[in-house]
């Protein structure tokens, strides 16, 4: 069970909690350096600097940037993430309201593109070269090369504005006519759902493909996978038992880099689509200066990307019983 | 990896005798490119969006300003009414004007902007690709080099940091912080870029450093610059150049994608200012000819540096 020491794996924990405090004090220069402030929409020409100097007061601004950094860095260690002066709630609140429905979104995507993808990359990295590869390889490259904003009003375009088949926008029904119950819910939220994540994978599913098919194509040169035919398996056994199990691991590792992709993705299609999640609201709160909610928002997804990191490195070592961590590269 | 060693003009031969190994090793890659049907599909579009930034007066109907009814400027006289209700025009041949990718809701040839907007693009592309390879590559080799040193911890801890920040959002932030300028979308792309490059690039160095070509460099006394500039990186050069295009694509598609969010400088032509104004003028679903193009050339453009960029990947796959 063990194949990865204690020891690495609470080194590991470590750096990723550094790393995400260096990520949070970059944040928070970054931020800071963008020009104007949240308060700027709140201050009106007929107030008097008492009333400014009041608000300034409210929102911590009067401290000096130090003090106003520790405490945002003391602050995000205890979980409380302030106020937003835009959406006027606790931004904690707006995290856990918005999160699950970009995780929905987000995680629909990832595990339909991480099946499709290596799936489609296991057999044109086996028949690399063949008609067939050459073809699908190059219609993928064209999918991977389409804005998703553009490709989204192209699906909008289709089915929801000709054939009036899936809704363009939000997460449910606006006036509905039916009863709120757990199932209409579920349908309702499928129905809306399905045109941002047919966007999504139509481009997605491609970067999981990308890494699986050379990593395929290499192992196809492997003694095992001689050996497997030389049992007398058959091709379909020697190529999905024997060759694509191994050529799995890069993917794995891959998958952090496509989840970079996939979050900007979503970032565009939540807004082509109103979909109430993350990606809205990390647009909107950067270009409106509301730094607590650009904060948090950043240091989920930050988080998210840490802890995908740490988890693809331990699941490495179960796809690859070769690896050992802890002994150096 | 995949170009023999040993040519490095070492011996300091005639400068003949030193060129005819390398030219005769481009024509051979040369052939093995021209094998990869999408290779040459990708050069020919790169070649044609070339000539349109180059020479767009050749290929464009009208100048960017030009207005349907009107003409070109000067501008004396003002449309119709009933002429401004008829745009965005679906594409006319003649009648009552030529436009044969129709106009806009502004009366602005779609064709004549598409070919202008070429160069922006192009420009993005290239800027910023190079510059990210330029900041990814040394740092990749360097850093595989001291593999397992501290100069290799700190520059792989901020590869993970800059992993942390999500792309495109902090994109924006940066683009904010500096104005939205093109150089400075060009600056924006390159600095969160070139991860990926610098990555693998690493790992390259990690398994070339251990040749024995570089441990007979060692041995001559040859120093850690000259090692890894000389004897390295002309092997990942093939890689890094694979990457260069894939950033180029990112970089074409990244600029659109800030446009699309309201972010480009638009008092430039591009084919995301384009795709923008359709949506913010509510135009999206009544004006194909509008709607299709910049995102079919934006596709083009982007697929084209894939096509060569992969091409390129197997010219100098060594295992074929």
């Amino acid at each position: 069970m063990t194949r990865i020491s204690g020891k690495y794996l609470a080194k590991r924990i470590v750096v990723s909690y550094l790393t995400l405090l260096v990520i949070m004090s970059l944040l928070f220069v970054l931020l800071r350096s963008m020009p104007g402030s949240f308060i700027t929409s709140m201050i009106s020409s007929g107030m008097t600097a008492e009333q400014i100097a009041r608000i300034r007061e409210t929102w911590g601004l009067n401290e000096p940037l130090w003090r106003q950094y520790l405490n945002f860095m003391i602050n995000y260690q205890t979980g409380n993430f302030g106020r937003s002066p835009t959406y006027n709630t606790q931004v904690w609140d707006l995290m856990i309201r918005r999160m699950p429905r970009t995780l929905v979104l987000f995680g629909s995507t990832f595990i339909i593109g991480f099946i499709v993808g290596p799936l489609v990359g296991m057999y044109l990295g086996w028949w690399r070269g063949s008609r067939k590869d050459k073809s699908i390889f190059s219609t993928s490259l064209l999918l991977y090369s389409m804005p998703s904003f553009w490709i989204s009003w192209l699906f909008i375009w289709v089915f929801n504005y000709e054939l009036d088949l899936l809704p363009s926008a939000y997460m449910f029904t606006q006036f509905p006519e039916f009863q709120w119950t757990a199932f209409t819910v579920m349908r309702d939220v499928l129905y809306h759902i399905a045109l941002p994540i047919m966007s999504l994978t139509f481009i997605g599913w491609v970067g999981s493909m990308l890494i699986m098919r050379p990593t395929m194509n290499q192992v196809t040169d492997e003694g095992y996978v001689f050996l497997a035919r030389a049992k007398g398996l058959s091709e379909r056994t020697v190529m999905v038992k024997h060759a694509a199990r191994n050529a799995l691991i890069p993917v794995a590792t891959g998958a952090v880099v496509s989840l970079a992709f996939l979050i900007d993705g979503s970032v565009i299609v939540e807004n082509v689509f109103n979909w109430p999640g993350m990606g809205q609201i990390i647009v909107s709160s950067v270009l409106n200066r509301d730094f607590p909610v650009a904060q948090a928002t950043f240091f989920m997804l930050a988080v998210l990307v840490v802890v995908m990191r740490l988890l693809t490195d331990v699941i490495y070592t179960y796809l690859d019983p070769r690896i050992k961590f802890g002994e150096g590269e | 990896m995949a170009t023999q060693q040993g040519d490095s003009g070492t011996d300091g031969g005639s400068v003949r005798r030193r060129w005819e190994p390398r030219i005769e090793r481009l024509k051979r890659g040369w052939d093995r490119y021209t094998e990869h049907r999408i290779g040459v599909v990708g050069l020919v579009i790169l070649v044609v969006f070339t000539l349109w930034s180059i020479i767009p007066g050749v290929f464009a109907p009208h100048s960017t300003e030009w207005i349907a009814y009107i003409g070109e400027p000067p501008i004396e006289s003002r449309l119709t009414a009933e002429q401004v209700r008829s745009l965005p025009h679906p594409p006319a041949f003649g009648d009552p004007f030529f436009a044969p990718l129709g106009t806009n809701a502004n009366g602005n040839g779609i064709l004549s902007l598409l070919i202008y907007s070429a160069k922006n693009a192009m420009y993005i592309g290239l800027a910023a690709g190079l510059l990210s390879s330029l900041v990814g590559v040394p740092l990749g080799l360097i850093s595989g080099f001291y593999g397992d040193t501290w100069i290799d911890e700190a520059i792989q801890r901020f590869v993970d940091i800059m992993y942390g920040l999500p792309f495109l959002p902090f994109l924006i932030v940066l683009v904010a912080i500096r104005g939205i300028t093109t150089t400075n979308i060009i600056i924006g792309i390159a600095v969160t870029s070139w991860l990926n490059n610098c990555i693998t690039v690493r790992g390259e160095t990690l398994s070339l450093k251990e040749r024995s070509y570089v441990e007979s460099a060692k041995v001559a006394g040859a120093s850690d610059t000259r090692i890894i500039f000389r004897h390295i990186m002309p092997n990942v050069l093939p890689i890094s150049f694979v990457f260069l295009a894939q950033d180029a694509a990112g970089a074409v598609i990244a600029q659109a994608s800030l446009a699309y969010l309201g972010l480009a400088d638009f008092t430039a032509n591009s084919w995301g200012i384009m795709l923008e104004n359709i949506k913010s003028q509510g135009y999206i679903f009544d004006a194909w000819w509008w709607l299709l193009p910049p995102g079919l050339a934006l596709m083009l453009m982007a697929a084209s540096f894939y096509f060569i960029g992969f091409s390129m990947e197997d010219v100098t796959n060594p295992q074929r």
